[in-house]
């Protein structure tokens, strides 16, 4: 049942016309009849019966999969109909479809690793494995990377929308783009206490497949986002459409999103080793204090308890923008409730309508288009589980460069190096630590106390 | 096998009907449009093509010679209401020192004038600039656990000191930009924009959630927020070729924050812009520019 259970959750309601987007690849609800029905089976059972238009409907043929568009973004920008076909066919362009990929040499992607992720999942005649996208991640992460994938709704934390281009675990400063590398660690140790899992067992070069496939769809993702922007930047010249010129779409739009993603290699944080000779009680202590102090503050959000219950009531850039939308939404609907129309004159009533269609799309585009926003918790540092990694140097990553796409601040320039590592083995020390003191006769953890 | 083919069945009538119910949660996506296949087809033969030399981007031709100046007044014809008070639930020893109250700052209009306060204006596309960023630092700082200049504009380029004059710690945090970065007490860092924003970008501090202000980094620097009084000068800007301005307010009913006024001279339209052209030398006052109660929402 795996397609038919896909495209329906994917899709929400039975329609067909929704059910064309971002199918699974799988048998064909007909073939699967067949196989249920049995051979050569006489009069079907009235169950069978009541069930199969459901199933059918659900399912309908297995179209090709297809990319969806951000369909939130372009309420946003209240882009035309004939607008949102444009960034459609501009994409398509670009970047091809699920099954056939391509992509401009300007990317810097390799199209070999591309095709060994992309498509429906199948065998080649030597028995190797294609479609690893689609086998691994679409679920939750979606077809089209946008983190909303059949299983989405019902995991906390959300899975990861690429579109974005922003990714929370990496070697590189807040503002750049993870390295591949950052990437394949990322697949290979799973994100501890969230639902991504290790994938360890796959082999390196599908590995290096599936990076490059998430690479590949976050600047699409981009590339989408900043399309779907230039129309409000447009001159009235251009009347409400972007110019088709390789000038464009590749030199000012795809060409900025594509270096950050190549200068990321480049721009690893040097970090200064832990001294060797330090020592670990005083360092701890010393980390300690800047925990609860006015220099790293990191109290005000972990709190004073480190369970992460200081400022827990803030969003990550993915939740915020959902919603503020629906602020916008609820607020527009407000505020056009109480225009007294009777006054308009006809163009003013004609904006009025246009204002009452696009708050109510935009409302039905939040609905289904978006995952109901989500408070983000300071990580609890008891607990000893730490999503981007437990290497002390995953640690002092985070503390470093902050968290990109989360409230976590950079400590860099304003915290000095020696005094990172400190918190470092501070925030390590955490989850042994208890309010009495150590010793065999008292081998509680935090964890189990609490 | 008949008891077989029954169980079967009740398994596909439960599945349909899981199927059907699981359809039913959340609403249905919103389907966009699909690509036009031949028409993508022909296009990527154009992208794909090997850029030929030189180009030169489209913009950017001057036809003006000499400089000139833009100024004006915004004022709002209505009463605002009264100020909300934020809720300071934290930090209280600092953040409502004395029993200080903090106040919401979206809608900041001058007693006495009615002038209209932290309206953003700049220029969209320069095709020349007379001076290049100042290497000078813009000050943006934070006190009493509020951001002392509610709307700021900076070159890109130029250095932005964020400074905390507090005794306690924030952190700044500028949308758009992935700046986001501690500010112990009384330490300051340096911010510089490597590109710029469209229309202004919030400002926070996640510790404090009620701290809030805007930003705006502009490449040529033809950007001016208006004063307490509402006015504002853009000096040196390219005369003699056609300027469009951009005009934002954090409350704006315009999509985005886009103040759109009913000035059919300047050509203001619904995205909150305006066309005019100055002759070299030139000194132009747009005079008052008043914003009705409607421009500005909730």
């Amino acid at each position: 049942m795996s397609a038919c259970g896909s495209v329906s959750s994917q899709s929400g309601k039975n329609s067909p016309a929704v059910a064309l987007e971002e199918t699974s690849p799988g048998t064909s609800p007909r073939q699967r009849d067949r196989a249920i029905g049995g051979r050569g089976s006489t009069g079907l059972p009235w169950l069978l019966l009541a069930a199969m238009p459901l199933v059918a409907i659900g399912c309908g043929p297995t179209p090709a999969a297809s990319f969806r568009l951000n369909m939130f973004e372009a309420s946003q920008q209240r882009l035309k109909p004939s607008q949102e076909q444009q960034v459609a066919t501009i994409l398509a362009a670009m970047f091809g479809s699920p099954d056939e990929p391509v992509v401009l040499a300007e990317t810097g992607l390799d199209e070999a690793k591309l095709q060994l992720a992309a498509g429906p999942v199948r065998s080649d005649i030597v028995g190797r494995k294609n479609g690893l996208y689609r086998e691994h991640c679409a679920h939750c992460h979606g077809v089209t990377g946008d983190g909303m994938g059949p299983t989405a709704a019902f995991l906390n934390p959300y899975p990861r929308d690429y579109r974005p281009g922003v990714f929370k675990f990496k070697s590189t400063e807040r503002a750049d783009k993870p390295t591949h590398d950052d990437l394949v660690l990322v697949l290979r140790n799973g994100l501890a206490g969230s639902s991504m899992p290790s994938f360890d067992l796959l082999s390196e070069s599908k590995i290096d497949a599936l990076a490059e496939y998430v690479k590949y769809l976050s600047i699409r993702g981009e590339v989408e986002l900043a399309l779907m922007r230039a129309y409000f930047e447009l001159d009235d010249e251009d009347q409400g459409k972007l110019p088709e010129t390789r000038e464009f779409l590749v030199e000012e739009i795809l060409a900025p999103v594509a270096e950050a993603w190549q200068s990321a290699e480049d721009a690893v944080i040097d970090v200064p080793e832990m001294p060797a000779d330090i020592d670990l009680v005083a360092s701890i202590a010393k980390g300690k204090e800047l925990f609860y102090g006015n220099k790293a503050n990191c109290v005000k959000c972990h709190g004073v308890t480190g369970l992460g219950d200081g400022q827990a009531n803030d969003y990550d850039d993915w939740n915020k923008v959902v919603l503020q939308a629906h602020k916008t939404v609820q607020g527009g609907l407000e505020q056009a409730s109480k225009a007294s129309t009777w006054e308009m004159d006809s163009d003013e009533l004609s904006e009025h309508e246009a204002d009452l269609v696009w708050l109510e799309r935009f409302g039905k585009v939040l609905d289904g288009n978006a995952l109901q926003p989500r408070m983000i918790r300071p990580r609890n540092l008891r607990q000893g589980i730490y999503r981007g990694g437990m290497r002390p140097l995953d640690l002092y990553y985070r503390i470093h460069a902050g968290i990109n796409g989360a409230p976590m601040p950079a400590a860099k320039g304003t915290v000095p190096p020696e005094d990172i590592w400190h918190i470092v083995n501070y925030i390590r020390s955490l989850p042994y630590d208890f309010n009495g003191t150590l010793g065999v006769d008292r081998p509680m953890v935090a964890r189990d106390r609490l | 096998m008949a008891k077989t083919f029954g169980w079967r069945c009740d398994v596909a009538l439960a599945a349909a009907v899981l199927l059907a119910c699981v359809g039913c949660g959340r609403g249905a996506p919103v389907a966009g449009p699909q690509a036009d296949g031949a028409a993508a087809t022909a296009l990527r033969a154009t992208l794909a093509e090997a850029s030929e030399g030189g180009g030169g981007s489209a913009a950017a031709v001057s036809t003006g010679t000499g400089w000139a100046t833009l100024k004006g007044t915004f004022t709002f014809l209505g009463s605002p209401a009264a100020p909300k008070e934020l809720v300071v639930d934290k930090d209280t020893e600092v953040c409502s020192r004395g029993g200080m109250k903090l106040y919401e700052r979206s809608l900041i209009v001058d007693d006495a004038t009615k002038g209209l306060a932290n309206v953003v204006v700049f220029l969209r596309k320069s095709t020349r600039v007379k001076t290049e960023a100042s290497p000078d630092q813009v000050l943006f700082d934070q006190k009493n656990c509020e951001f002392l200049t509610p709307v700021f504009a900076a070159r890109v380029g130029q250095p932005v000191s964020v400074k905390n004059s507090d005794p306690i710690g924030h952190n700044t945090n500028i949308s758009g930009t992935s700046f986001n970065q501690l500010i112990p007490a009384g330490d300051s860092t340096i911010f510089t924009s490597g590109r710029e924003t469209g229309l202004p970008v919030s400002v926070t501090c996640n510790i404090h959630p009620w701290m809030k202000a805007y930003a705006v980094f502009r490449e040529d620097g033809y950007v001016a927020v208006s004063a307490n009084n509402g006015s504002f000068t853009i000096p040196d800007l390219p005369a003699g070729e056609p300027l469009e301005f951009q005009v934002w307010h954090e409350r704006a009913t315009g999509r985005s924050g886009a103040l759109s006024l009913d000035q059919p001279e300047l050509k203001w339209n619904a995205k909150g812009r305006f066309k005019l052209t100055l002759t070299e030398g030139e000194v132009r006052d747009l005079g008052t520019l008043e914003v009705p109660v409607d421009a500005i929402g909730g």
